[in-house]
């Protein structure tokens, strides 16, 4: 069960908190929605790296520093005003949320989907298909539906 | 005259030609009381130091400070206290905009940008008006109190509240104020609102709902009549928690103040922005 949660909170948090970087665990799915992110133009860039900064040169994750390794992403602010103000999962463990393509269409574009709000202008919204980790615009694009997972705005 | 040095020779020099040495080839220097060295403009034989005009053009006369009284604030008095109650140290003034029932001037077109005609023009809504008390020693001091909300239907709108003990008079203020506070809101198409926006504001929370042209302005009375004044023509507005009439204009009023608008969210991201509305279905 994909847990986005995590991510969700520190990101939201770091931005409040008026934070330059900041480090997230590093695993797939969180690489996977921090590229999203940096691909939307909400984070400036995403860097593998210790626990106490990011790499300077290419270190490989071996089972001795696994425990170490960390996503490092630098965050976007402009006019003293993040650009990414919320951050909130859409499908939780308690109500896990599945969206076709006409789903999906409708959310996108104005109207809710299974008590899910609409996507406003600016908002994205992170699908997990079976194609991957994508936004929703791609995955629509792909013709593939999935589980919801977070929206950023 | 040995014993004189450089500098001193220089003086007596000086003295000599301000003496009106006329036989000297030099240009005649004026009267050394009104020989400045430091002044860029020649100074004039004519001028006494009252009629010379002042080095910035902004000062005044009448607005230099009086040096010879005593200002009972700025200068530390030495008079010992005539009784043993102290008087206040400090003047204390609250501004004016926070003070409602301060006496009433009617607002001429030099206090605002808009003509006395525009001021005509512009839609006022009184939203709030109401029976106020002030308790003294003296007793219940009745007055009435109003919040009045303007706009002139194209974007520009604002609020003001008066106090006054009739409740014509404070109206009155309260739409002097609201015209003073005048201030342009963003629309989307110039009919309704760019996104959809929930704003707290004390107890008060306010939900305005972009919705398609045509829909109509179906909200709260408070948040329909100051949309009214806006120009906002389709929207959804809803108020949840408290429905305190004034909370809720202020609620309202802070919510289409803080919009984030398309374009800056497209900067911010570094993305283009494109309206898909005004492309496929080509509104004007």
């Amino acid at each position: 069960m994909p847990r986005v949660y995590d991510l969700c909170a520190r990101i939201q948090n770091g931005f409040r908190a008026r934070l330059r970087t900041i480090a997230i665990p590093d695993t797939k799915m969180n690489l996977a929605v921090s590229n999203i992110l940096y691909h939307q133009g909400f984070i400036s860039s995403v860097a593998r790296g210790n626990y106490k900064a990011p790499d300077e040169e290419y270190t490989p994750t071996t089972p001795d520093n696994i425990a170490t390794r960390r996503l490092w992403l630098t965050l976007k602010y402009r006019d003293n005003e993040p650009v990414l103000t919320k951050m909130s999962c859409i499908s939780k463990p308690s109500k896990k949320i599945t969206f076709t393509v006409t789903e999906m269409k409708s959310m996108v574009s104005g109207r809710r989907a299974k008590f899910v709000e609409p996507l406003q202008p600016g908002e994205i919204a992170i699908v997990s298909t079976n194609y991957g980790v994508l936004e929703i615009h791609d995955a629509m694009a792909k013709n593939a539906g999935g589980l919801v997972l977070c929206r950023a705005r | 005259m040995e014993l004189i040095g450089t500098l001193g020779k220089l003086r007596l020099a000086a003295l000599r030609l301000s003496r009106g040495n006329l036989h000297h080839a030099s240009k005649p220097l004026t009267n050394p009381t009104l020989l400045r060295p430091f002044s860029t403009s020649p100074p004039s034989l004519e001028t006494s130091p009252t009629q010379r005009p002042l080095r910035h053009r902004d000062l005044q006369t009448s607005l230099l400070p009086d040096l010879t009284q005593i200002d009972p604030v700025l200068d530390h008095d030495p008079s010992p206290p005539s009784t043993l109650d102290h008087g206040k140290a400090f003047r204390t003034n609250r501004p004016q905009s926070l003070v409602f029932n301060a006496p009433m001037e009617d607002l001429d077109e030099s206090q605002t940008p808009l003509t006395s005609w525009e001021m005509a023009r512009l839609l006022k809504k009184s939203l709030v008006v109401k029976r106020v008390v002030n308790m003294n020693g003296k007793g219940k001091q009745p007055s009435m109190y109003a919040l009045v909300v303007v706009g002139n239907e194209n974007g520009l709108a604002g609020y003001g509240e008066g106090k006054d003990e009739e409740a014509s008079r404070a109206v009155r203020k309260a739409t002097n104020r609201a015209i003073k506070n005048l201030k342009y809101f963003e629309r989307y198409d110039d009919r309704t609102v760019y996104m959809d926006i929930e704003k707290k504001f004390h107890a008060t929370t306010v939900f305005l709902r972009s919705r398609p042209p045509g829909f109509g302005n179906r909200s709260n009375h408070i948040i329909h009549e100051i949309c009214c004044c806006v120009g906002i023509h389709d929207i959804s507005g809803k108020v949840i928690g408290s429905h305190n009439p004034m909370n809720v204009v202020k609620a309202t009023f802070e919510a289409l103040n803080h919009q984030r608008l398309p374009e800056d969210i497209a900067k911010m991201r570094g993305k283009k922005v494109l309206d898909v509305q005004h492309v496929y279905y080509g509104a004007q």
